[in-house]
């Protein structure tokens, strides 16, 4: 027994040694791909996080490094009307733009994915608003909601009806926003949906029918179920993208009228660059991205998405 | 050796050219010398003035050897970006364009380069460039507390009253409003005639709707610079408010919330809206402009005046150069120049241009021509309303460094109330407390 231990004592110590230095070895291979992934990514991020407890203003540079008061831009954040208000015309927009998208996308998706000739040849015309750079997209609805060159106007018009100017009406900018937004973006669900459903084996649609299940009853207990990942991506993805809305806002309403369709990256936005409030801005994108961490994290908690089967 | 003693044709001949300097270019063949083969960026918004000065680049260039480019922007997209070059100490640029509503802060911040040391000295600028040529209150908003001149004038935006379609006014048996009350009067009296809208206005109401604030005994700020207390939640910001968002939503065109100034003008150019009132860069177009449908119906007058007078808007934006350029001297070279009363003078001899800081030019005989516009004195309107600004005094809340963020919170407040979003009262209260937390973010006091 001695004798064993003799022997064994010396070679754990040798297989831990051996492991140490793999594991250091392994830790010096990573350590470039680790610093660069720091630099590109965290690093920004831990500076907006520094820049948010200083009152920095770029008119005077002395409030760069100025830590007296590090939580005086979040208590302003707490009672600042407007960024409360942003926060909720971010919901209203997010809530909608993601459910008309997906709801759009997966209709045209179930259409497409019929065996027809024309549809499959419409496939690509669907597209088409996806790859549109923004600003083409905005330009495009800034023509359609400016009355005195819409052809919708025009049209309303020649109908002897009258609409109102939908992006300087508060009843109706936001939904403006929504519209245009969601023109955009549901091809790209449309599009993931679709390629989803191409793998759905044909076998479990036949068992359904065979069953005496209808089309909607195969749709909706044995397609969409079947696609429920997929789904949960491009909504994700889309709720994410909508956080990030820009450039229709910027073009066609200003946030306005009033701060009817002014969401929280317009109104960082407009704090960085219209007033040069850098500290403040960083203080309205930080609780942004947390805002965004936690709501991805509750989503995929709520829906399962990455649990083990 | 022989060769360089000889006189030859050809050295004779470069030597007249030499001695002869092109009329327009009085004065530069020191600076082809000094400052040949620089070349210098420069960069502005939108402005006839440039489009005009662009034609003759190349003249300037063939004087001094300095190349020149500019970027030119659209107002908002300049004024972000400039923002942000000055406050880096960027190098980029070597002529710039001294937004009016900046200047405060761009020379508050030391972001732009005093011009004094360039003027002072007669072997870089001649006493004959006159500096006080340049009208006393358009200049005032780019000096310092100690005097010191950052910009030249490029364009003095005198508001005046612009009405597209005078005659269906003549028609309605009345002529063009000189009060408030007599503008609701035409407006009623005209508004919708042969289809078209009465009033017409851009989407920046803290340069549209301060006139008439000023005009019913409100202000912006309590004393600026020295206060900046906002003062919007007073019963005359609330009653001029009212008046004004009446005024664009009631007589406007359908989406007049959304105009851009060039929609504003269209509306105008077009006959599809009568009267507006802005800067005279804006409204000589409708007498000048080769697309305009109202050259024989148009007349101008004076911003209608309210119980407290008149206060026509004058927006003065300037050439300086920043703080970070490293071509100064070619910089003021092209500054001296685009600015000189020669230089000046043909612009609106050959293009009309309205907008000279220079009272030598503004007096002068073919400014009066340029200016008659459809039969009407222009010329005389523009000086008076450059007088009537006198020391700039009225005009000082505009040039303040916080007014961007006030003049935010001013367009969000009229949005509101034109919109019926809120009562004028409420808006105005919302935009003072707004106001005042941007103006304490900013590190300045306001009163309690």
């Amino acid at each position: 027994m001695s004798l064993v231990l003799r022997f064994a004592a010396p070679r754990a110590a040798a297989a831990a040694s051996q492991a140490r230095q793999r594991r250091r070895f392994l830790t010096w291979c990573l350590a470039p791909s680790l610093a660069v992934l720091f630099v590109i990514t965290l690093a920004p991020m831990v500076y907006l996080v520094v820049v948010s407890f200083t009152p920095l203003n770029l008119t005077n540079p002395a409030t760069a490094w100025r830590f007296d008061q590090p939580l005086l831009n979040y208590r302003l954040l707490l009672s600042d009307e407007r960024f409360l208000n942003s926060l909720w015309v971010q919901a209203k927009l997010s809530f909608w733009t993601v459910g008309l998208q997906l709801a759009i996308g997966v209709g045209f998706a179930l259409l497409l994915n019929l065996r027809s000739g024309l549809l499959r040849a419409l496939r690509t015309v669907f597209l088409v608003p996806m790859v549109l750079p923004p600003i083409v997209v905005a330009i495009i609805w800034k023509v359609l909601y400016t009355p005195d060159i819409s052809p919708v106007y025009w049209t309303f018009k020649a109908l002897g009806l009258s609409l109102p100017a939908l992006i300087t009406d508060p009843n109706w900018a936001l939904p403006a926003i929504i519209a245009a937004d969601t023109w955009e973006w549901f091809p790209l669900t449309m599009l993931m949906v679709l390629a989803a459903l191409q793998t759905v084996p044909e076998e479990l649609a036949d068992a359904a029918r065979v069953d005496g299940a209808n089309s909607w009853q195969t749709t909706a207990h044995v397609l969409l179920p079947y696609i429920r990942g997929t789904l949960m991506v491009a909504g994700l993805f889309r709720l994410i993208d909508s956080i990030k809305a820009f450039p229709l806002i910027y073009l066609l309403t200003d946030g306005g009228p009033g701060s009817v369709t002014e969401v929280t990256n317009y109104y960082a936005f407009e704090q960085a660059f219209n007033f040069s409030y850098l500290g403040f801005s960083s203080a309205i994108t930080v609780v942004l991205v947390a805002a965004t961490l936690l709501l991805s994290w509750v989503v995929v908690h709520m829906t399962g998405w990455g649990a083990a089967e | 050796m022989e060769a360089r003693g000889r006189l030859t044709r050809r050295s004779l001949l470069a030597g007249l050219a030499a001695a002869l300097p092109a009329p327009a270019v009085l004065g530069q063949d020191k600076a082809k010398s000094k400052y040949a083969g620089t070349t210098i960026r420069g960069a502005a918004f939108s402005l006839p003035f440039h489009q005009y000065l662009q034609n003759y680049f190349p003249e300037f260039e063939a004087a001094t050897g300095i190349k020149v480019s500019f970027d030119i922007q659209a107002f908002p997209i300049y004024n972000q970006r400039m923002d942000l070059e000055l406050s880096t100490g960027g190098s980029s640029y070597d002529v710039i364009i001294v937004t009016f509503i900046y200047q405060n802060r761009w020379i508050g911040a030391g972001w732009v380069t005093p011009l004094d040391e360039f003027t002072a000295d007669p072997n870089v600028t001649p006493p004959s460039w006159d500096t006080a040529d340049f009208v006393r209150g358009v200049e005032a908003s780019m000096r310092d507390a100690k005097g010191r001149t950052y910009a030249y004038g490029v364009e003095a935006g005198a508001m005046v009253l612009g009405a597209a379609r005078g005659d269906l006014i003549e028609k309605a048996g009345l002529s063009l409003p000189t009060t408030m009350d007599d503008l609701i009067k035409v407006c009623d009296a005209v508004n919708g005639k042969d289809g078209v809208s009465a009033w017409t206005a851009d989407k920046l109401h803290h340069w549209n709707w301060p006139p008439y604030l000023q005009a019913m005994g409100g202000r912006i700020f309590k004393n600026p610079p020295q206060n900046l207390t906002p003062m919007l939640n007073t019963p005359q910001a609330a009653k001029s408010a009212s008046w004004y968002a009446n005024l664009i939503t009631k007589y406007g065109p359908p989406g007049i919330l959304s105009f851009t100034d060039d929609q504003a003008m269209q509306s105008q150019l077009s006959g599809r809206a009568n009267m507006r009132t802005n800067a005279i860069t804006w409204a000589a177009p409708l007498a000048k402009n080769p697309n305009s449908t109202v050259k024989n119906t148009v007349r101008y007058g004076m911003v209608p005046a309210g119980p407290a007078g008149d206060f026509p808007g004058v927006a003065c934006h300037g050439f300086g150069i920043p703080a970070g350029s490293r071509q100064k001297g070619a910089a003021w070279e092209f500054i001296k120049w685009a600015l000189s009363k020669e230089m000046l003078s043909r612009l609106v001899k050959e293009h009309g241009y309205p907008s000279v800081c220079r009272r030598s030019v503004i007096e002068s005989e073919p400014f009066k021509e340029a200016l008659t516009l459809n039969g009407q004195d222009v010329a005389a309107l523009y000086l008076k309303v450059l007088d009537q600004l006198g020391d700039g005094a009225y005009m000082r809340y505009r040039t303040v460094p916080v007014f961007p963020q006030v003049g935010d919170k001013i367009n969000r407040a009229i949005e509101a109330i034109a919109t019926k979003q809120m009562s004028a009262a409420d808006a105005l209260k919302q935009a003072q407390q707004q106001a005042v937390e941007a103006i304490r973010m900013g590190g300045y006091k306001v009163d309690p």
